[in-house]
C-alpha cells in the first residue's frame, strides 16, 4: 500500500524528483567530461553531483513514504545512478575502440610520411 | 440556370484555375527548388514534409484558439467550442508528427536499401488517400461539433475517445496505410540490402500498426477499455514512436557528422533494448488510477524511475563524441535541431516526467496541467525537433547540397526561429507547471477533487496569470513557426559554396 505526500511535503517531492534527474545527468556529464579532460577539479564536481543525488533520493524516500520494497527503487536510484555512467562510458569506449584504432592508424601513417 | 449563366460559370472557373496555376509557377520561381535534386522516394517525402509544415500550423493556430478560451471562456463558443479547438490542437500534433516520421523514412529508404521503392506508386496513392481522409475527418471535427453519440457517429464523425478520435473508418484508413507504408519498407529492404538500421526499423513498423489496432475495439468494462486505450497512447508514442527517432536519428548522425555505421547501429540496439526495458512497463504509470489490481503502483513506479537511465546513456555518449570528434558540420540549422532534441527529451521526459510519476505524488497531478505541462515540453523536445533538423536535412538536398553551415546568408532567421520556437514551449511549459502545481494542490490535496475544489482552483489567481503566460508564449512559439517555414524556404537560396561530403569517420 502507498501512502500519499503530506500537504507540507508537495513542494519538496517535485523538487527533489526533478534533482534527482537532474543531479544524476549532471553527475554523468562531469563524470565523462573527466575522462575526456582529467582533471581533479571535474571529478570533485563529478562526486559532489552525485552527492546532491543521493541527498535528493534520501528527501524524496522520506516525503514520498517509501517504506518495505518501495525502498528499492532508492537503493536502486542510488546506486544505479553511480554506476550506470561509468558502464556507459565503458561501452562508449569498446564500441568506438575499431574506430579509434583507425583514426590513430591514420595519424600514425601521416606522421610516417 | 441557362446555358449561358453555365457558359459564364465555366470560364470564371477556368479563369480562377489559371490564376491559381499562376500563382503557384511563380511562387516555384521564387524558392527556386530543384526537384531534379531529389530521387523518386524523396519526392514523396517531400509531399509528406509539406502537409507535415500544414498539419503544424494547424496545431498552433487551435492551440492558441483553445489558450484563449482559458482566458475568455466565451470566445468562439458554439461557434468552435473548446472542446473541438483542443481535439484539433492535440490530433493536428499526433498526425503531422507521423507525417514527419513517414517523410523521415521515404527519404533514406532507397540510400539505405540501394535500390528504388518497390511500391512507389501506391506510396503516393496512400499518401493522397491519407491526405484526403485527414482533412475530411477535420471538416467533420468543425461541422459536427455537437450531437448524439450512436453506432453511426462512432463510424463517422467522432470515436470519441480522447487523443484518438478519429471515426472508425479512419482508424482502418490509417492501418491499412501503415500496412503499405511497412509494406513498402520491407520489400524495398527485401530487394535491396538489409541494415541493422532496416532490422529495427521493420520490427518497430510492425509494432506502430499493430498497437494502433488496440484502440478500435470496445469493452464494456471501463477499466478494460481504458487498460487498451493505453496501450495506442503509451506504447504506440513512448515506445514504437521513440524508437522510430531512434531510426531516424541514427541515419542522419551519419550524414550529418559522419559516424561509423557500426557505431550507430550498435548504440541503436543499446537504446533500443534500454527504452523498451524500462518504457514498455513503465506502462504502469497509467495504470495507477483506472481499477487497475494494486501491483500496478509499484510496477509503474519502478519502471518509471528507470525510464530515465537512456537518457543519461545520452549524456555520457555526446560527451564521449565531443571528447573524440570535432562537431564540424555543413547544415548549422540541422545540427542545432539536433542537440536542441537531445535537451528537449531528456527535461521534456526526463525531468518533467519522473517529477509526477511517482504513484505517491502522481494522485494529485494525475491529468492536471502538470500532465500538459509535461505534455508539452516532451512532445516537442522529443519528436518536433528532429522532424524540424530533417526538414533542413531535406532542404539541403533539395537545393542541390549547398552550404548551410557558418558564415550562411541570413543565418539569424534559423537562429531566431529556433530560440522562438524553444523558448516559446518552455515558456508553456513553465506556465502550465504553475497552473497544474496550483491545480493539484488546491483542486486534489485540499479540496479532495471535489467540483468546488475545481472551480477554486480554476480560479486562482495563480492559475489564470499561468493561462496568459501560456497564450503570450504560444503567440511566441507561432512568431517562430512563421520564422522557421520562412527559414525553411528562403535558407540556401543563391548560395554557391557546396556542402562537404560527409564521409564515415
Amino acid at each position: 500500500m502507498i501512502e500519499p505526500v503530506a500537504l507540507e511535503d508537495f513542494f519538496i517531492t517535485f523538487f527533489s524528483s526533478a534533482l534527482i534527474i537532474l543531479a544524476g545527468a549532471g553527475y554523468a556529464l562531469l563524470f565523462s567530461w573527466s575522462k575526456v579532460n582529467p582533471s581533479i577539479r571535474i571529478k570533485i564536481a563529478a562526486y559532489v553531483s552525485y552527492a546532491v543525488l543521493v541527498l535528493a533520493v534520501a528527501v524524496l524516500t522520506r516525503a514520498a513514504h517509501f517504506q518495505g520494497y518501495w525502498l528499492i527503487i532508492s537503493v536502486l536510484m542510488a546506486v544505479g545512478y553511480f554506476f550506470a555512467p561509468i558502464g556507459i562510458w565503458h561501452l562508449c569506449v569498446k564500441t568506438h575502440a575499431g574506430s579509434n584504432l583507425k583514426n590513430n592508424n591514420n595519424n600514425n601513417n601521416n606522421n610516417r610520411g | 440556370m441557362n446555358t449561358s449563366g453555365l457558359n459564364e460559370a465555366a470560364q470564371k472557373a477556368a479563369a480562377l484555375c489559371e490564376k491559381s496555376r499562376a500563382c503557384v509557377n511563380d511562387f516555384k520561381a521564387w524558392v527556386q527548388l530543384d526537384s531534379r535534386n531529389l530521387s523518386d522516394g524523396q519526392q514523396l517525402a517531400v509531399k509528406y514534409f509539406i502537409v507535415a509544415v500544414i498539419l503544424f500550423f494547424a496545431q498552433i493556430l487551435f492551440g492558441l484558439l483553445a489558450a484563449t478560451q482559458f482566458i475568455f471562456p466565451g470566445f468562439l463558443y458554439e461557434i468552435l467550442d473548446f472542446s473541438v479547438n483542443r481535439m484539433i490542437h492535440i490530433n493536428a500534433m499526433i498526425v503531422w508528427m507521423l507525417y514527419g516520421f513517414i517523410g523521415c523514412v521515404y527519404w533514406f529508404l532507397e540510400e539505405e536499401s540501394g535500390t528504388e521503392i518497390v511500391g512507389l506508386k501506391l506510396g503516393n496513392i496512400a499518401f493522397w488517400v491519407l491526405t484526403a481522409a485527414v482533412t475530411l475527418v477535420v471538416l467533420v471535427y468543425l461541422l459536427v461539433q455537437i450531437g448524439p453519440g450512436k453506432d453511426s457517429s462512432l463510424w463517422f464523425i467522432n470515436e470519441g475517445r480522447e487523443y484518438i478520435e478519429a471515426p472508425r473508418w479512419a482508424d482502418i484508413g490509417i492501418v491499412v496505410v501503415m500496412l503499405i507504408f511497412f509494406y513498402n519498407v520491407v520489400a524495398t529492404f527485401s530487394k535491396g540490402k538489409w541494415s541493422g538500421i532496416a532490422g529495427v526499423l521493420t520490427l518497430d513498423l510492425v509494432a506502430l500498426a499493430g498497437l494502433y489496432t488496440a484502440g478500435m475495439f470496445y469493452m464494456t468494462n471501463i477499466t478494460h477499455e481504458q487498460y487498451w486505450w493505453w496501450w495506442v497512447i503509451h506504447l504506440w508514442v513512448e515506445a514504437t514512436w521513440e524508437v522510430l527517432v531512434g531510426v531516424i536519428m541514427a541515419w542522419s548522425l551519419m550524414k550529418l557528422l559522419g559516424v561509423r555505421r557500426k557505431i550507430v547501429q550498435t548504440w541503436l540496439y543499446i537504446e533500443v533494448a534500454l527504452m523498451f526495458g524500462s518504457g514498455i512497463l513503465g506502462l504502469g504509470h497509467h495504470y495507477f488510477w483506472i481499477g487497475t489490481p494494486e501491483y500496478w503502483l509499484t510496477i509503474g513506479g519502478f519502471f518509471s524511475a528507470l525510464e530515465p537511465i537512456p537518457l543519461v546513456a545520452m549524456v555520457v555518449h555526446a560527451v564521449y563524441d565531443s571528447g573524440s570528434h570535432a562537431l564540424k558540420s555543413g547544415n548549422h540549422p540541422a545540427l542545432a535541431w539536433i542537440i536542441a532534441q537531445a535537451f528537449g527529451n531528456f527535461f521534456g521526459a526526463g525531468v518533467w516526467g519522473f517529477m509526477h510519476t511517482l504513484p505517491q505524488i502522481n494522485l494529485y497531478t494525475h491529468g492536471t496541467q502538470w500532465s500538459a505541462s509535461h505534455g508539452h515540453l516532451a512532445f516537442f523536445g522529443a519528436y518536433a525537433t528532429i522532424n524540424i533538423a530533417f526538414f533542413y536535412l531535406a532542404i539541403q538536398h533539395w537545393r542541390g547540397d549547398v552550404w548551410m553551415g557558418g558564415g550562411s546568408q541570413n543565418a539569424w532567421r534559423w537562429k531566431w526561429a529556433l530560440g522562438l520556437l524553444n523558448g516559446g514551449v518552455l515558456g508553456m511549459t513553465i506556465a502550465l507547471l504553475i497552473a497544474g502545481y496550483e491545480q493539484s494542490f488546491i483542486e486534489r490535496a485540499v479540496e479532495g477533487s471535489t467540483w468546488g475544489g475545481y472551480f477554486t482552483a480554476q480560479n486562482h489567481p495563480s492559475f489564470q496569470s499561468a493561462m496568459i503566460w501560456r497564450l503570450f508564449f504560444g503567440g511566441m512559439t507561432f512568431a517562430g513557426f512563421i520564422l522557421l517555414v520562412w527559414d525553411l524556404l528562403t535558407i540556401g537560396k543563391g548560395e554557391t559554396r557546396k556542402a562537404p561530403e560527409i564521409i564515415e569517420s
